[in-house]
């Protein structure tokens, strides 16, 4: 004899007014502290202290550390110079090309590579990029991410920005989805499922795939433009939020209040943190290596058969009219449909060359940014929506992408920098 | 045999979960969706015996994607013994999932978890009378620290299905005894 | 707590407070032009243009937490702001010290640094929050004593 709910919650209520005693209820301190990270008024300038810890954490292990420390010196004084003399072939060569150097023109003239940001071969850029700098970014991420999770920070985090994100349609538990995007919008992706509704998991899903960077991105960025990243952050930011709006109000369904447990602060278990950060970073590189050396290997079989240039030849108009920059860079966007730390490492490429003004170089960094998901997250979203609404988000995608894209060229124009 | 593990989402069940299992689990996807769960193995008795960690589930009346997917797990298991976390300071909200479980015919465990939490808000339990009451195996734990778990493996094999009229008549008993009101024990 | 820690934490996180504001505004003044350098204090924010305003944010905080928490110091909630004061203090200067950290192991052209340059990594000046990190220790033992009571 199944019981009816009611009956249930009756038979509960009798077994725990037999069982469970309250006794007078105290506040501990840890009680006290807990209500300060929630409370807007104290809990703003909390969550101000906590993300200056994250990004510091991050710049300094990832970039000083790591990558400044050591793998530069690794890659750009010993590998590069060392295969750049044993590989067969040499500048010019296709194969060496392809796998080493492609070099580029100075004055006319076929120079070597000084850096593995610029070579672009499959063994030199192609394992730079996810060994010397995203690998240390992305590390650095998840360990501080969890951390606030272990630690019961990223719950609370939910309840204060619950409010804001209500008026772009959202839950406080967003904040989830898009923290984890920050790190790699796989993962991100996936954790929109326990949002309630259809309209909800869209409008996340877009909004991340379009405006959040992954931690691999964010890891070339502070290495090659760390003066621009502020600025990049704020004008993605903006975009977040002015666009959730904006979707929120077209797209038609619900988005109810998700109502969410927050456990207690408590002391992080080392090994629950350690598995985390394993089976984080063992997945990220899994998909990351293989796509960046072949990202490597398809940017440089277009180059050397020409597609390049006549692709650059055909979307230069638009790009130079109405992003505002350079024919170069339809090299960087194609290899960001693959991965986008590669696309980011060939901008910083181009910008060694001096082909770029600052301004095109803030540009096309956003642009690489918003314009396509790369493919592992296009998958994920082929899998987690269904065909029409993963059609209506690629729709609100190039929408986007172009609006927004022409929108900080107008202002650039306005403001005398573009 | 197998174990399912199942409970309220932040019933701290995923930190329970590496209490249990060795360093080898398992990360799997539920076919057909992009529900993830994880899957590992623990020794009970000198027997490796598997442990599936279920998404969180508030009921077995799904809510959404995550909450379905823990409802078809448990149906597909059926010849498995479930290990219901609860959070020990919201026992009430707890213990209706459980009493779901049993009612379907699991042989059930019931782990008080976040048992330090329950003793910061001055909230006590009488475990073995609870034990009394449903039949089923009840064991305070704290997963953070690893404290009750012992307890907990040595228990899985007392796990039995329990019919809920058991459940119903003991209650009745028990409040008889007590004189019908509130807990003897208030002080 | 007795009455006599509960009077000396009283004027000892005013005071903190006031200098953990005075701190703050200065940093706030400084970012707009650029950071400043003052004997052993350094508000430059040499490395990143965008820290220097946040960590004034953050200082500013800090003061407001300690000095609104005085009144009724043993109380539990009042005590709580201390106690986050004191945490936000610990994790900018902790930040401060691993950024050092990180940067005294790698060498400029070598592999690993020279003796000299490890140790000269630690050297003066100091960002305010590392001034203000060993004062805001102190808080330690009313947390302490607040487990105490609640025992």
């Amino acid at each position: 004899m199944p019981l009816s709910v009611d009956e249930r919650w009756d038979l509960i209520d009798k077994i725990s007014k037999q069982t469970v005693t309250f006794g007078a209820y105290k506040h501990t301190l840890k009680d006290a502290i807990a209500e300060l990270t929630v409370k807007p008024l104290t809990g703003i300038p909390v969550a101000i202290a906590v993300i200056y810890g994250f990004w510091s954490f991050f710049c300094d292990f990832a970039g000083t550390l790591f990558t400044d420390g050591f793998m530069v010196k690794l890659f750009d004084e010993h590998w590069l110079p060392w295969l750049q003399s044993v590989f067969p072939g040499g500048l010019g060569n296709p194969l060496y090309a392809l796998m080493v150097d492609a070099g580029h023109i100075e004055n006319g003239v076929l120079v070597a590579s000084d850096t593995c940001f610029e070579s672009f071969g499959v063994l030199t850029s192609g394992l730079f990029v996810p060994f010397g700098v995203v690998l240390w970014a992305v590390v650095a991420f998840y360990l501080m991410f969890a951390i606030l999770e272990d630690v019961g920070y990223l719950p609370r985090l939910a309840v204060l920005v619950d409010t804001i994100l209500h008026k772009i349609g959202l839950h406080g538990y967003a904040i989830v989805p898009t923290f984890l995007s920050l790190g790699c919008n796989v993962p991100g992706v996936t954790a929109v499922r326990p949002l309630e509704t259809r309209k909800q998991r869209f409008l996340m899903i877009t909004l991340l795939a379009v405006f959040i960077p992954c931690g691999a991105q964010i890891g070339i960025m502070q290495d090659l433009v760390p003066e621009l990243i502020g600025w990049i952050f704020l004008t993605l930011a903006i975009g977040y939020l002015g666009f959730g709006f904006i979707l929120n109000k077209i797209v038609p369904g619900k988005s109810p209040e998700l109502v969410m447990d927050v456990p207690p602060y408590q002391m992080p278990m080392l090994r629950n943190i350690a598995s985390k950060l394993w089976i984080r970073t063992s997945r990220f590189l899994l998909v990351a290596v293989p796509f960046v050396m072949l990202g490597c290997l398809i940017v440089g079989l277009m180059y050397l058969t020409g597609a390049m240039d006549w692709l650059a030849a055909v979307f230069g108009p638009l790009l130079m009219g109405w992003f505002g920059v350079p024919a170069e860079t339809v090299a960087p966007l194609i290899a960001g449909f693959l991965r986008k730390d590669l696309a980011v490492g060939m901008i910083g490429g181009l910008m060694e060359q001096g082909i770029m003004t600052t301004f095109q170089v803030f540009t096309s960094v956003v642009l690489l940014c918003i314009y396509f998901p790369c493919l592992a997250t296009f998958v994920m979203m082929l899998k987690e929506e269904n065909w029409k609404e993963f059609l209506g988000s690629i729709a609100s995608l190039v929408a986007m992408v172009f609006i927004y894209g022409g929108l900080i060229h107008l202002v650039g124009i306005m403001l005398g920098v573009a | 045999m197998k174990i399912l593990l199942m409970g309220h989402p932040n019933v701290g069940k995923s930190v329970f979960f590496n209490r249990l299992t060795g360093a080898k689990v398992f990360e799997s996807n539920y076919p057909g969706t992009t529900v993830d769960f994880m899957k590992g193995w623990m020794r009970i008795g000198g027997e490796d015996v598997e442990l599936i960690d279920v998404p969180g589930t508030f009921s077995l009346e799904p809510k959404d994607k995550a909450e379905e997917v823990s409802v078809e797990m448990l149906e597909e298991n059926q010849d498995s013994v479930v290990v219901c976390v609860l959070d020990a300071s919201k026992v009430e909200r707890g213990l209706y999932l459980a009493l779901e479980i049993i009612e379907k015919g699991y042989p059930v465990i019931i782990a008080l978890n976040m048992w330090d939490v329950a003793e910061d808000k001055n909230i006590s339990i009488d475990t073995e009378k609870l034990e009394r009451i449903l039949g089923v195996p009840v064991v305070p734990t704290t997963a953070i620290s690893g404290e009750g778990f012992k307890e907990l493996v040595s228990r899985v094999k007392d796990a039995a299905p329990v019919k809920i009229e058991g459940i119903v008549t003991s209650v009745a008993a028990s409040v008889r005894s007590t004189g019908g009101g509130e807990s003897a024990a208030v002080s | 707590m007795d009455e006599g820690e509960e009077k000396f934490g009283q004027i000892y996180f005013a005071v903190l407070g006031a200098v953990a504001l005075a701190f703050g505004a200065a940093e706030l003044i400084a970012s707009a032009g650029g950071g400043f350098t003052w004997g052993i204090l350094d508000s430059s924010g040499a490395t990143d243009p965008l820290f220097l305003p946040w960590r004034a944010i953050i200082l500013l905080s800090v003061g407001f937490f300690y000095l609104s928490s005085v009144k009724d110091f043993a109380e539990v909630h009042q005590l709580a702001k201390s106690v986050m004061g004191s945490i936000m203090i610990w994790i900018v200067a902790g930040m401060a010290i691993w950024s050092r950290i990180a940067s005294s192991i790698p060498g400029e052209e070598t592999w690993f640094n020279s003796l000299d340059g490890f140790l000269a990594s630690y050297a003066p000046p100091y960002c305010p929050e590392m001034f203000l990190l060993p004062f805001s220790l102190v808080i330690v033992y009313y947390i302490f004593k607040a487990g105490e009571t609640e025992k």
